[in-house]
């Protein structure tokens, strides 16, 4: 026993001599303390994992929270830590999370703004309007925001654009630069995620709205594709109903998540090769079962998706487990993929889901986990180890109310 | 107080001014004899019955006892009650009242009302943390209710023509109850005055203005047709909802926060031999907008653009007879249809939630009272209720829910002059079914929920300075059309939600020269169990229900009266103090587990003091909650500060003609303050009236 203290001493202290990175010491940020985790064997080109805590509609109650890999520190709040002249925080529903370059773009869905900040020290940078935005994408000049809301440059000053009480979604495009809006253009009801590939921009619409309003009373179920150039959109492919996420694996595979429609298509994530966007393919098409391989949360690390779903979907009676699974193309020419499902088991409300390779030789994961609780209240973030079911989970910290998104700097 | 000890020395007392009403000798609200008395009456009143100003219960009682005496003069288990409300207010001089009986119900002890500020803001009230799907708002003995939400706005309820507003934190027991008046955990009763002429009309113009553009006129007309007495009211309100309020670090006015609303109603009174009967024809409309949280929002998005426009329309009526010297039947009935058009303009507003939807609920309602006094001080009581409500909208996929509701009570009361004894036995049973089986595209079976709900009440005075009561009771709520059906959330398998009540109340009185006091102490303990709580589930697009909160009410409620009367001046002064500590027991281990639930304050009390001289009247009230949280997180970002409000009142009535002027400020000390968060109430407001009487 006091030999175990002694070496766990010892390893405190090793880790304590280590030099932290360059970044860390000259960051405004660097004396913001929180709760000590374990982040010994992450990958080490990371700095830092950014969360962000979506909080709850109506409640101004987004914020920002980050593991600092150099010294394992988990700080809350630090959005208003860093800003505090900013008395109204973050915002009202954090939806979507980017690092680019040394900036992140947290997008703030019921505050209609787009926050800039810098990831060495979370000050603001930018806030640019844009109604209810929801996700976020980039190529080298722009970032494209995915809006619920219409046409947001037409609205005359009594905010007048057009009798329609669904307007169709846009996307806006913002100068990386300048951070100012420079035009959008019209996609599908309520569109989500959004990813950019090879001069296009994939977006995925999902009728989150439409499905309870008349006449249709119905989902979207395409994936709308824009020439980034002329920024126009060029095509529309039919996908599944109520699409949800977007990612490319930088090798032209684009894939969609759905998340069905609640009774009788079951979730699923789809793709589609970049080259021939018009067949839609299913990943674990070949499973014996329907309704195999479902997709409540996901993510992406590298050019594999991670997804955590449950086998018991249209059950809303009691409490589910999630099985975790990932999916990759291991051979686009022949449409070969891999799927590897993990002995991992979730429980409780995972809300949002990030993998972080580990530096073993074995090429293990670390999976965080954003449990939202009751969504009411504080939820928690859990790391597992991914590969190993059977191991007890690594550490859980408090986070902000709805931890879902994950953004490494 | 000790009317109910002693009657006979009750009816003794002198009476107060004005004829005698010509009535059946039931204390059932809906027909219980409450005229104009000119209020001035009432200290005297109350001085003489060493009572409050406040509990005008009094004189009714008085009148009841005489009426008893020269009309049958048996059975004294037809009259008393088994245990007091809880807090009982008259609202006669109600140009001096508040406008909404929100406003009356956020004082007593005990209980939360949830506002959402402004006078068209949202306000619901919650009895010592049950949850206001418990909590029965009874209009003349007929629930107001609300299958959708199970919630009642009480910002909606005028005091115009309210005569009483009562509380009962336990079980009401008088004679002839509906069944729903046995089966809510805590109730309030709204009772009308009921028009006593002794002219061919008489009638009352009321005009109230003032702060945030509020115009408030309205109009009562009484007329004698033969032996029918025929009432009609008219009430209009306008308000622009504008005040400013705290926006973080700079101040905002409130936008979008109008509303215009029109209330029209009928009433006809009447009397058979040996019974009296009432009717009542009520319409309201209203179109509103909600201003919505404080939130940040990026500069140029309005913050709300939301519009909701509702009209209600319902008839109701009762008829109580008494058979025989022995057997008494009421009858009561009610039809509802509620419309609601929301519409959150997406044209006007590009952060909206493009949503443009309608409701119609509709509501029937029959109930058949029986008691039957076995031997006196014995009685028996038999309730049964039916209902059917139905719910339409064009919200996609919605199972267009129907809901049959059979009710049941079987009580009994046994009334001796110092030691009463009641209980009863309530099942209730719902069957649902669905005008749209097969919405979002899963049938769904006919479900059937019913429950057993057992109470007993005491009531023991040794002496007649001192009073004690209590009860224990279980009750049920049936989870409302939202909780088992709303389209992206709902789980149609859910149970009733179970609350377990035990309180006592110790009343200590006493009088002395030209002094009166009254002390309350009510020490009780709840347990809400199977509380429908909203829970996630695989996707964060759907909600579910689910019967898994369980919260634990430890609380103590201390009110004190004091009453002074001397010549031309008569004060009163009443402290209510409420100690409430509502622990959130849901799931061990979980960070909440243990913790305060929301909105509930562990310390709030308030301060009320009405001075009279002649023709004067001033009001001093002060409210103070302590501080509470929004989660059951109960930490600092959800911690909201705790406040304290002062209004101020002063009258002056004329005699001849009948001419009240009032002014009234309040929050007098402009603070800024939030009863639930992110809902800023107003600073401070004006107010002046005037009524006249003829």
């Amino acid at each position: 026993m006091k030999k175990a203290t002694l070496l766990l001493l010892c390893g405190t202290l090793l880790c304590a001599c280590e030099k932290p990175p360059i970044w860390d010491i000259f960051s405004k940020d660097s004396s913001l303390e929180g709760t000590q985790v374990d982040v010994k064997d992450f990958k080490t080109d990371v700095s830092k994992l950014f969360v962000l805590n979506e909080g709850g509609m109506g409640s101004n109650n987004a914020s920002l929270d980050f593991i600092r890999f150099s010294n394992g520190n988990y700080v809350t709040g630090v959005f208003k830590k860093m800003n505090p002249d900013i008395a109204a925080g973050l915002g009202d529903v954090g939806n979507d999370i980017v690092v680019i370059g040394n900036e992140v773009w947290i997008v703030v869905n019921n505050s209609g703004l787009v926050e800039v900040i810098s990831a060495n020290d979370e000050t603001e940078i930018a806030a640019i309007a844009v109604p209810t935005p929801r996700n976020i994408a980039f190529d080298a000049n722009y970032a494209y925001v995915t809006s619920w809301a219409g046409a947001y440059v037409t609205y005359d000053s009594n905010y007048m654009v057009s009798d329609s009480k669904n307007p169709k979604g846009q996307v806006y495009r913002i100068d990386l630069k300048t951070k100012k809006v420079e035009g959008s253009v019209e996609v599908g009801y309520q569109p989500e995620g959004i990813a950019y590939y090879g001069g296009k921009l994939y977006v995925a619409n999902s009728g989150g709205i439409s499905c309870s309003l008349p006449p249709d009373y119905s989902y979207e179920n395409t994936l709308s594709i824009i020439d980034a150039s002329s920024f126009k959109v060029v095509g529309n492919v039919e996908i599944a109903p109520n699409l949800h996420k977007v990612y490319s694996d930088g090798q032209g595979v684009i894939y969609v998540t759905s998340m069905g429609d609640y009774y009788m298509n079951h979730t699923g994530l789809f793709y589609i090769y970049a080259a021939n966007p018009s067949e839609v393919h299913k990943a674990g098409k070949n499973q014996q079962k329907p309704g195999d391989l479902q997709v409540s949360i996901s993510c992406l690390n590298g050019d594999t998706v991670y997804c955590a779903g449950t086998r018991d979907e249209f059950d809303w009676s009691t409490p589910h487990t999630y099985y975790v699974w990932s999916f990759s193309i291991v051979d686009q020419s022949t449409d070969r993929g891999k799927i590897v499902l993990y002995p991992r088991e979730l429980t409780g409300t995972p809300y949002g889901l990030a993998v972080i390779d580990h530096t073993n030789e074995v090429g293990g994961h670390y999976v965080f986990v954003g449990d939202a609780g009751d969504y009411f209240n504080p939820g928690t973030v859990t790391c597992y180890e991914l590969d190993f079911g059977n191991a007890d989970k690594l550490w859980s910290v408090t986070a902000g109310v709805c931890p879902g998104h994950f953004a490494a700097w | 107080m000790k009317r109910s000890a002693t009657p006979t020395s009750v009816a003794t007392r002198p009476l107060p001014k004005g004829p005698l009403p010509k009535l059946s000798v039931t204390s059932f609200p809906l027909l219980s004899p409450r005229g104009h008395l000119p209020f001035r009456v009432l200290p005297r009143v109350a001085q003489l019955a060493g009572v409050a100003l406040l509990f005008i219960s009094s004189h009714t009682v008085g009148a009841q006892q005489i009426d008893t005496l020269t009309a049958s003069a048996v059975y004294s288990v037809k009259e008393r009650p088994v245990v007091k409300p809880t807090e009982e207010v008259q609202l006669q001089d109600a140009v001096v009242a508040p406008m909404q009986v929100a406003d009356v119900l956020r004082r007593f002890t005990g209980v939360q009302v949830k506002d959402y500020g402004g006078v068209g803001g949202l306000k619901t009230v919650n009895v010592r943390s049950l949850g206001s799907e418990h909590i029965g708002i009874f209009l003349d003995g007929i629930q107001i209710d609300n299958a959708q939400n199970m919630q009642v706005d009480l910002g909606r309820f005028s005091t115009g023509g309210i005569g009483i507003v009562s509380l009962y934190n336990g079980q009401k027991t008088s004679r002839l109850q509906t069944a729903k008046e046995y089966a809510c955990g805590a109730s309030v009763h709204l009772d009308s005055e009921r028009p006593l002429l002794h002219k061919k009309f008489a009638g009352r113009l009321r005009f109230r203005g003032g702060s945030f553009g509020t115009v408030n006129p309205s109009v009562l007309w009484d007329q004698l047709l033969g032996p029918v007495t025929l009432r009609m009211s008219a009430e209009f309100l306008t308000s622009n909802g504008r005040y400013k309020f705290p926006y973080f670090d700079t101040t905002l006015v409130r936008e979008n926060g109008d509303i215009r609303s029109l209330r029209l109603e009928t009433q006809l009174f009447g009397s058979t031999a040996g019974g009296s009967w009432q009717l009542r024809l009520y319409g309201y409309g209203s179109e509103r907008g909600f201003p919505g949280p404080v939130i940040r929002r990026a500069m140029g998005f309005p913050f709300s653009a939301e519009r909701q426009a509702d009209q209600n329309i319902f008839a109701q009526g009762g008829w109580d007879q008494e058979w025989t010297e022995r057997y008494s039947t009421a009858v009561r009935f009610k039809y509802a249809n509620d419309y609601m058009h929301y519409d959150s303009h997406p044209e006007k507003n590009p952060m909206a939630m493009p949503y443009d939807v309608h409701y119609r609920q509709q509501s029937g309602y029959l109930s058949l009272a029986q008691s039957y006094v076995l031997s006196d001080p014995w009685s028996v009581d038999l309730s049964t209720d039916v209902q059917r409500n139905a719910l339409d909208s064009d919200v996609g996929q919605f199972v267009m829910p129907r809901r049959t509701v059979f009710t049941g009570a079987l009580a009994t009361r046994a009334v001796w002059n110092r030691f009463r004894v009641a209980a009863h036995f309530v099942y209730m049973g719902a069957w649902d079914s669905y005008g749209n089986p097969n919405a979002g595209g899963w049938s769904r079976e006919d479900g059937y929920r019913d429950a057993w709900m057992p109470s007993v009440s005491l009531y023991f005075a040794p002496w007649e300075w001192l009073e004690l009561d209590g009860f224990v009771k279980r009750s049920y709520r049936l989870p409302s059309f939202n909780d088992l059906y709303y389209t992206q959330i709902g789980n149609s398998n859910l149970s009733p939600e179970s609350a377990f009540q035990l309180g006592a109340d110790l009343r200590i009185n006493g009088r002395k020269s030209f002094w009166s006091w009254e002390l309350r102490l009510s020490p009780y303990y709840n347990k809400v169990s199977d509380k429908i709580v909203a829970i996630p589930t695989s996707s964060q697009f759907r909600w579910t229900m689910l019967n898994i909160g369980i919260v634990d009410v430890t609380g103590l409620d201390v009110k004190a009266n004091m009453n002074f009367s001397e010549g031309a001046w008569t004060a009163d002064l009443v402290l209510r103090y409420s100690l409430q500590q509502a622990l959130d027991h849901s799931t061990p281990g979980s960070q909440t587990w243990g913790n305060q639930i929301p909105y509930i304050p562990l310390h709030s009390g308030s301060i009320d003091f009405v001075v009279n001289w002649q023709r004067w009247t001033l009001a001093w009230d002060t409210s103070v909650a302590g501080e509470r949280w929004s989660r059951s997180a109960n930490t600092d970002d959800y911690r909201i500060a705790p406040w304290n409000i002062s209004d101020l009142n002063l009258s002056y009535r004329f005699d001849r003609p009948d001419i009240t002027i009032s002014l009234s400020c309040n929050n007098i000390f402009d603070q800024p303050y939030q009863v639930v968060q992110g809902y800023p109430m107003p600073g401070r407001s004006l107010m002046a009236g005037v009524e006249y009487n003829f």
